[in-house]
């Protein structure tokens, strides 16, 4: 009786083991399918994305560069005289306005001790004062 | 128990049977143990068989699925991908591109006239006869067009004609077109390289790859050059331009940077299209630079003072005679502006006098000099990645006569990239590193480079170099912040077995910069014509060197050279410095 139980149990195991060998095999037949598909994607876009590289490559090509330049942009060739170096900037002019100071016009105000402002509104805290309007020195400015 | 007792009875007369079934059983054997081995022999057997049956399906369950996998790969003709090739800032030099194929199977045919009136509507180019001559045919397969555009393959498929079909063939493409050819060459039909880089590719196992079948995929690595596209460019269009202006036969150049060896750009003018590869049969454009040998003129001074300054006998204070002409045997030498004095070795080499470079080379002997030019490489074939090379033409004889006009560059024809080669060393600290098309690091270069002269010999060249673009033959090349130096030469082309007095080759050496050097340039222009602005001459000065001038203000930017302003002359920076180290 036990033994027939036992026999049982163990048909029973083979048919769900069998099932289940099917079903992997069914999904990775699937698998390969698409895997299958998907490299032939792959290989199409190396392909195209090689096509494109060329076709990039003669575009870039510096000459075709440089004659479309030649013909519709007023850009020279540098000289070596138009290089400068860091270090050969002079220095920076002193500024008319602390930098971060809550009330830059009032400051410059306060410092030039000029003409009344005729502003409406503060822009922004870091923009100079718009002296040049006020203070009369339009000209030099411009 | 039957058995038994049976047995027992048999035993005084055992007969052939009972033999037999001894060896089996044993003789004493009852029924049952024989019924039982029986059994088990059953079993075993059918347990192997299940087993075979059981491995079997495993194996058809694991191993891949042969027909799915080789599905995509239809419609993909030979194996003949290569790799690609970029130049050393990754810009593409020659890739792989897929374009289909036309073909037709004639005996699938239906109906061939009605396929030979589609076809040659789409296709116009196509000879209408020999089409349908070849569809005519009882063949089983004929190609009918290679590249086709993707246009043309729709409307082709559209038509769904039976029996015509497409293949994807790899096509090699040259996106630059004529600027690089020298250096990558072509690929025939087939794909196999037959000169350049490419051919050298398929020297170092590709070609083995193909013969196998196993270069399908696009996945090989690039190869990628030592060649700057950027500079070649810049010195291929200043070439172009030289090439005009001065009418010249041909023109050449190269960019080498002295501490690896490393080309970064060649250019040989007139060159050609590698997509369009019959061009290159013609003669007139092939390499100068490797497969040309030429007499460089004056340039090989640049070997004679350096071998003398390098052998201690010479200083930079020596003078030598240079009253002329120089009497030799038959002979005479001149110089090309005779100065009739005493001249110190930095005057002899600025002026560029030839009667004072033959009194160097013989102060130090013929063998001596045969020796150092041995050692520089400029006596043997130079070998470099390219298929093509010339070996030098070294005379057979070498007196006392050679060692005079080899002194100043006659005599001896080397190819230009070995001179060079051989400048770079009399520049880069005296260290021989033979050049390369391939990129290469400053510890590779290091490990092949050999010493040929002494780092203070070196310095001391710079500094002749320098003070020539300063006041000597080569002062239309100076740049200001480049600190050019450079030798100059002119060299009288041998034409029928005779110098010609009316064609010359020039030629120009330049190193930038000359206190620290990075990159060493030669220009050579084949027979430049006199020009008015020339003012009747055509000796290197002339041409080659502001053509070299013109080159080092576009490529040094590119090279990634700071212009510095301000330098002092040659004789306060490098004269200095060279003395305090000696």
């Amino acid at each position: 009786m036990i033994l027939r139980i036992l026999n049982l149990i163990v048909v029973g195991v083979l048919i769900l083991a069998a099932a289940y060998v099917y079903r992997i095999k069914f999904d990775s037949t699937v698998q390969a399918e698409r895997l299958a598909k998907i490299r032939g994607e792959i290989r199409r876009e190396r392909d195209a994305i090689a096509g494109l590289r060329a076709k990039w490559g003669e575009l870039d090509n510096p000459a075709r560069i440089e004659a479309l330049a030649k013909r519709f942009l007023p850009l020279k060739p540098i000289e070596s005289t138009q290089y400068s170096s860091l270090d050969q900037l002079p220095e920076r002019p002193p500024e008319l306005v602390q930098p971060g100071s809550q009330d830059p016009i009032g400051a410059f105000l306060e410092d030039s001790e000029a003409s009344p402002a005729a502003t409406g509104s503060v822009v922004g805290a870091e923009r100079p004062p718009a002296r040049t309007n006020t203070s009369g020195g339009a000209g030099a400015s411009r | 128990m039957i058995a038994f007792v049976r047995n027992a009875m048999k035993r005084p007369l055992p007969s052939w049977r009972e033999i037999a079934r001894g060896l089996f059983y044993g003789v004493a054997t009852d029924r049952t143990a024989k019924a039982r081995a029986r059994v088990g022999l059953a079993i075993l057997f059918f347990t192997v068989t299940y087993c075979v049956i059981a491995l079997r399906l495993v194996m058809f369950a694991a191993l891949p699925d042969n027909r799915i996998a080789h599905r995509g790969g239809s419609g993909d003709a030979m194996a003949t991908a290569r790799p690609d090739i970029l130049d050393r800032n990754g810009e593409v030099l020659a890739t792989d591109v897929r374009v289909p194929s036309l073909f037709a199977e004639p005996r699938r045919l239906i109906d061939a006239d009605e396929a030979v009136e589609l076809l040659t509507a789409d296709l116009p180019d196509l000879d209408a006869p020999e089409l349908r001559e070849r569809l005519g045919s009882r063949r089983g397969f004929v190609w009918l067009k290679r590249d086709l555009t993707a246009e043309q393959q729709r409307q082709i498929y559209r038509q769904g004609l039976p029996g015509i079909g497409f293949l994807n063939e790899n096509k090699r493409v040259y996106p630059n077109g004529p600027e690089v050819s020298h250096v990558i060459g072509h690929v025939n039909i087939d794909n196999q390289g037959i000169a350049g880089m490419e051919k050298w590719l398929d020297g170092n196992g590709l070609a083995a790859l193909h013969m196998a079948g196993l270069a399908t995929d696009r996945l090989q690595t690039p190869v990628q050059l030592a060649v700057d596209l950027r500079v070649q460019h810049a010195l291929h269009d200043e070439l172009a331009a030289s090439h005009v202006k001065y009418k010249t036969l041909a023109a050449a150049g190269v960019v080498l940077d002295v501490r690896t060896g490393e080309i970064v750009a060649m250019v040989s003018e007139p060159d050609y299209d590698p997509n369009n590869p019959h061009q290159a049969l013609d003669p007139t454009r092939i390499n100068r630079l490797t497969t040309g040998v030429f007499e460089m003129g004056s340039t090989f001074k640049a070997f004679t003072f350096a071998m003398a300054l390098d052998s201690g006998k010479v200083t930079l204070k020596s003078s030598f005679d240079a009253h002329g002409p120089m009497q030799v045997g038959r002979f005479q030498i001149h110089d090309f502006e005779p100065e009739n004095r005493m001249l110190s070795v930095p005057e002899c080499f600025t002026l560029s006098s030839n009667i004072c470079a033959a009194r160097t080379a013989l102060s130090m002997g013929v063998e001596a000099h045969k020796a150092f030019l041995k050692k520089l490489g400029q006596l043997d074939r130079l070998r470099t990645e390219l298929p093509e090379s010339a070996e030098p033409i070294v005379p057979r004889h070498w007196g006392e006569l050679n060692t005079i006009t080899i002194a100043f560059g006659h005599g001896l024809s080397v190819a230009p990239l070995q001179a060079v080669m051989g400048v770079a060393a009399l520049m880069n600290g005296g260290l021989l590193i033979p050049p390369t098309f391939l990129k290469r690091t400053q510890a590779e270069a290091d490990a092949l480079a050999t010493r040929v002269i002494k780092p203070e010999t070196s310095e001391m060249m710079r500094y002749l170099m320098r003070l020539n673009v300063e006041k000597g033959t080569a002062r239309r090349a100076e740049i200001p912040g480049y600190y050019i130096g450079g030798k100059t030469g002119t060299a009288d082309k041998v034409v029928n077995g005779h110098y010609s007095k009316n064609s010359v080759l020039t030629d120009f050496m330049a190193v930038i910069p000359a206190d620290k050097p990075r990159y060493l340039l030669l220009i050579m222009l084949d027979d430049p014509k006199v020009l008015p602005e020339t003012h009747g001459f055509k000796t290197s000065g002339w041409n080659a060197v502001p053509v070299g001038g013109a080159v080092v203000a576009r490529i040094a930017p590119l090279l990634g050279i700071e212009p510095r302003m301000d330098l002092p002359s040659a004789d306060h920076l490098m004269l200095v410095s060279a003395r305090e180290s000696r």
